[in-house]
């Protein structure tokens, strides 16, 4: 449900690139979101579709960049990709875990005229 | 057509509100805790008795956050502190603007300020509000799993509360792997067992809050 509240964040933003930049239409919005953050692509394309009527974003698709989840072990040195976000490091078992990667969400580019 | 690299966070303009809400509370020296759970995992119990035991030695405010109603800030204001209350309609978090939204209506410097956010284990994560930390309660009926089904609260407290020890007799809840599930995704969390029913294992918590309090105290006076 709190992607209603991020969708719309999504929208005002990249509205705002669009003036800034002088664009009155945006096409393509290239969004990266890691594995790890609270945020569903499914459901921010639902509400994209609603959230975007009667702006710059009206023509716009979102493409979505999925960032994987990358950890490094502070006890044994490793780096791992893994697919759920257990932190246990997967070489040697110790969770003293750093999270490299897989908290992002931000809009990379827009595409526009 | 023009291609624009951006790269801002979507959640920039909420961050940066709760980066100055941050500031106004560093200002008044409070320290602000964002407590998130699911619903009916005992937040407003905990509050209360968090509340009853420093209401008498320092400034205590609660910031009670819910989807409609006032029913819990008026059973909080029964215990003679001051609540101040945030509702937001249709959105199953707090944000950083709600937040702001009530600043005005604080008057005085409060040591401590305790954020009850709306009742559930999603969403609340993902949204700033200024606070220092946050603080996570697991109740024991809900089960030793949840770390690993909402791993991005557990991941993200400083301080995880298990409530509702008393139950434990009754309920399928291991608090071994509660434990080991809650550091698999955060080991540096400070975990204490409580039951807000019976009081059990409060004291831990108002020693760890003491210091707490104490270092924020310091850090204002430092900066000042």
């Amino acid at each position: 449900m709190h992607e209603f509240s991020i969708t719309k964040a999504l929208v005002d933003l990249c509205n705002a690139e669009a003036e800034k930049n002088k664009l009155s239409k945006i096409y393509k919005i290239h969004l990266k979101v890691g594995k790890f953050t609270g945020f569903s692509p499914d459901s921010i394309s639902f509400y994209f579709e609603h959230l975007k009527t009667d702006t710059k974003c009206q023509d716009a698709d979102i493409i979505f960049d999925e960032v994987p989840i990358r950890i490094k072990c502070t006890s044994c040195g490793n780096e791992n990709t893994i697919e759920e976000p257990i932190l246990v490091c997967p070489d040697c078992g110790k969770m003293s875990i750093e999270v490299i990667t897989g908290r992002e969400f931000f809009v990379a580019s827009i595409e526009g005229d | 057509m023009k291609k624009i690299n951006v790269l801002k966070p979507v959640l920039v303009s909420n961050k940066q509100r709760a980066q100055e809400n941050r500031k106004i509370f560093d200002n008044m020296g409070s320290l602000v805790i964002n407590i998130i759970a699911s619903p009916g995992a005992g937040k407003t119990s905990v509050i209360e008795k968090i509340a009853r035991y420093f209401k008498k030695t320092l400034n205590l405010l609660i910031i009670e956050g819910d989807i409609r109603g006032q029913v819990d800030s008026k059973r909080l204001a029964k215990l003679g502190v001051d609540v101040v209350q945030i509702n937001t309609l249709t959105a199953c978090h707090l944000d950083a603007f709600m937040t702001a939204q009530v600043l005005p209506q604080i008057k005085k410097k409060y040591d401590l300020i305790l954020v009850e956010n709306v009742g559930n284990l999603v969403c609340p994560a993902e949204f700033e509000i200024g606070e220092d930390y946050k603080l996570a309660i697991l109740s024991t009926p809900e089960g030793d799993d949840k770390p690993l089904k909402y791993p991005l609260l557990f991941h993200l407290a400083r301080v995880v509360i298990i409530n509702k020890s008393d139950l434990l007799p009754f309920v399928d809840f291991s608090n071994e792997t509660a434990k080991n599930n809650i550091r698999r995704e955060n080991s540096k969390a400070k975990i204490f067992e409580v039951s807000a029913k019976t009081g059990d294992g409060f004291d831990d918590l108002y020693l760890f809050l003491e210091k707490e309090l104490n270092e924020k105290k310091k850090k204002g006076k430092n900066k000042g």
